[in-house]
């Protein structure tokens, strides 16, 4: 099956209508079709474009400009070209592993999101189990994508930091609607601990509080170290490499100059 | 034996006047030096259960009196009275502080210190419902411990530095060794059974440069009770008042690692002295809305402690203000940060 030559969807069509494309002819067809499937009903629930590629080498290209150019030359996104995608590459020539968010998928799957989403699904890769992967990374990412991620209309378990993350990710997003909202929730809770905090303080300390500390009844003149010793044992060293520039901090901007977050490594 | 202090001038009955420091007589105005007043209650001696019942020696009353009193007025004329053998051989206080804040200075230092609390009520604030303040020599025991200190901890110092491609951490590890002497003076522990102790600790400092010579007339129109615990039985709460600043103390000379663990901490704190004295609390009954609320004051600094009522109203109009204020700056932080600032 030609894949690309299949991406009649460009600007003509206002929904993707694949998201999908094996290229390295990793999954059965059945994956492929319940993947089409979950792609199409979480893509609704997120109004994003949650694309799977998988690659036999890039035409000696890195992967991150490989995606980057994808974008620029298929225009994917969810209701209109160049909209709201997540995208997913895997190389298995060079075994290069690289995420992409757009437009909305930029705001809400930030790089350390993306981090987080490729260190789980990492494992699953590299022992060859790409239908898991594939299903967690759409469905992790959706969790992030959606407002409310208690009505996902689904059974899938989402792992545990999520709930943290969320708030972290509320933190971080400044623009757009959903942002906004989320963000207002965060600074009501902050707000609302606070002043607990503080007017406990208040009550407790209504009665009086103590004035006293140790340097009130310390006699200082005779008060002394009078024999002290510091003997050096030993010494460890750790070494441990530098993150790579290119691991993490993805994100960028594309020749077609399109601004997305990312996050990349290997499996 | 009571003590009873007759103005030499008219005869009048004197009392401890807390502004001039002296005993004085409210009628002439005459004042009595009180550090000059001939007095030995140490080598007094009195034999025990002689007398089961004291009358006033102003009127002849009987005084009605508990078992603790040491001072007290007489119910029916009025006159300070001091039980002078229950002040004696070992119940005779070293050292006493007198009161500096009058009766009159203590109520208006209370209602200015009601109308300062945030969280009162408003029917609390005005302070105009003080039941009663008696004026109170409590016993204390102060006490010189010496705490003898020895620690062993294993501690490390941590670096870490860059260099090529790699992040290197290096762990210094260390035995560290300190033997400190600690002395601890005055540390004050209220020896009367009726007072609150955490109260009695919240009152805490009181001025010791102001400690004097016990004398009774200082007791002179105030109330006053004995010791309930004798020095040895409250030893381990003063040890228990300073364990905490031992242990930061301790804390403090390992300055400069970045974790101490402990291997061997061994304090050994022994009392070097303790002194009997009576230190002056006002203390102040107050009612409000049918429940006595319990104040006390420091008589040198003017230090109010006590729980006093807390207005759930006013507890809500604060949350509700640092909860809405607050949430208006982290909102203006993020419009700002939104903004392109950040």
């Amino acid at each position: 099956m030609s894949i690309f030559s299949g991406m009649t969807v460009k600007a003509a069509s206002e929904n993707q209508k694949q998201f999908v494309f094996d290229q390295a002819m990793l999954l059965t067809d059945t994956e492929r079709t319940e993947l089409e499937s979950l792609a199409v009903e979480l893509g609704e629930e997120t109004e994003t474009a949650l694309l799977v590629l998988t690659l036999d080498g890039t035409d000696g290209k890195d992967i991150k400009k490989y995606v980057e150019d994808y974008y620029d030359d298929e225009a994917p996104g969810y209701d209109q070209p160049f909209g709201n995608t997540a995208i997913l590459a895997i190389d298995m020539e060079q075994r290069d592993i690289y995420l992409a968010g757009f437009k909305k998928a930029e705001d809400n799957l930030d790089n350390a999101t993306l981090d987080y989403i490729r260190e789980q699904i990492t494992p699953a890769l590299s022992e060859g189990d790409y239908f898991e992967a594939f299903s967690t990374f759409m469905h992790e990412s959706a969790y992030y994508l959606v407002d409310d991620p208690a009505n996902l209309e689904n059974d899938y378990d989402y792992s545990g930091i999520a709930d943290s993350r969320n708030e972290y990710i509320e933190g971080n997003s400044s623009n757009g609607m959903l942002g906004l909202l989320s963000h207002w929730g965060f600074q009501l809770i902050v707000s609302i601990v606070l002043a607990g905090i503080v007017v406990s303080i208040m009550v407790f300390q209504s009665g009086g509080k103590v004035t006293v500390n140790g340097n009130t009844y310390m006699d200082k003149r005779n008060s002394k170290i009078i024999n002290r010793h510091d003997r050096f044992i030993r010494k460890t060293v750790t070494k441990q490499r530098k993150p790579q520039n290119n691991s993490g901090g993805g994100g960028g901007i594309t020749g077609g100059g399109h601004s997305h977050s990312g996050s990349r490594g290997k499996f | 034996m009571i003590l009873h202090y007759k103005c030499p001038n008219c005869g009048g009955d004197m009392s401890f006047n807390a502004d001039t420091g002296s005993l004085s007589c409210p009628s002439c105005g005459n004042e009595e030096n009180i550090e000059n007043y001939p007095e030995n209650l140490m080598s007094a001696s009195f034999e025990e259960n002689e007398v089961k019942e004291y009358h006033c020696d102003n009127c002849g009353a009987v005084l009605l009196t508990e078992a603790d009193t040491t001072a007290t007025n007489c119910s029916f004329c009025g006159a300070g009275i001091v039980i002078a053998d229950r002040l004696a051989g070992v119940l005779a206080p070293k050292k006493v502080i007198p009161f500096t804040i009058s009766k009159e200075e203590a109520i208006i230092a209370f209602r200015k210190w009601c109308r300062k609390g945030l969280l009162t009520p408003k029917g609390f604030m005005s302070a105009d419902r003080i039941k009663s303040i008696t004026g109170m020599y409590v016993p204390f025991w102060l006490y010189d411990l010496n705490s003898d200190v020895d620690v062993t901890a294993s501690c490390t110092k941590v670096r870490t530095y860059t260099s090529g491609d790699y992040i290197y951490t290096e762990t210094k590890y260390y035995e560290a060794y300190r033997k400190i002497n600690l002395d601890y003076v005055k540390i004050p522990v209220d020896a009367s059974e009726k007072m609150n102790d955490e109260l009695m600790d919240k009152l805490e400092p009181f001025p010791y440069e102001q400690l004097k010579d016990f004398k009774t007339p200082y007791l002179a129109g105030f109330i006053s009770e004995k010791y309930n615990y004798t020095d040895s039985a409250l030893l381990p709460r003063a040890k228990d008042k300073i364990s905490d600043y031992v242990d930061s103390f301790v804390h403090s000379t390992f300055a400069g690692y970045h974790s101490i663990h402990y291997r061997d901490k061994n304090i050994d704190t022994r009392a070097v002295r303790s002194d009997y004295v009576l230190l002056p609390v006002w203390m102040v009954s107050y009612d409000y809305e049918n429940q006595e609320h319990i104040f006390a004051m420091n008589g040198q600094t003017g230090k109010v402690v006590g729980k006093p009522p807390i207005s759930k109203g006013k507890v809500a109009l604060w949350f509700s203000g640092i909860a809405a204020s607050s949430f208006l700056a982290l909102k203006c932080v993020s419009f700002f940060m939104g903004g392109g600032f950040f």
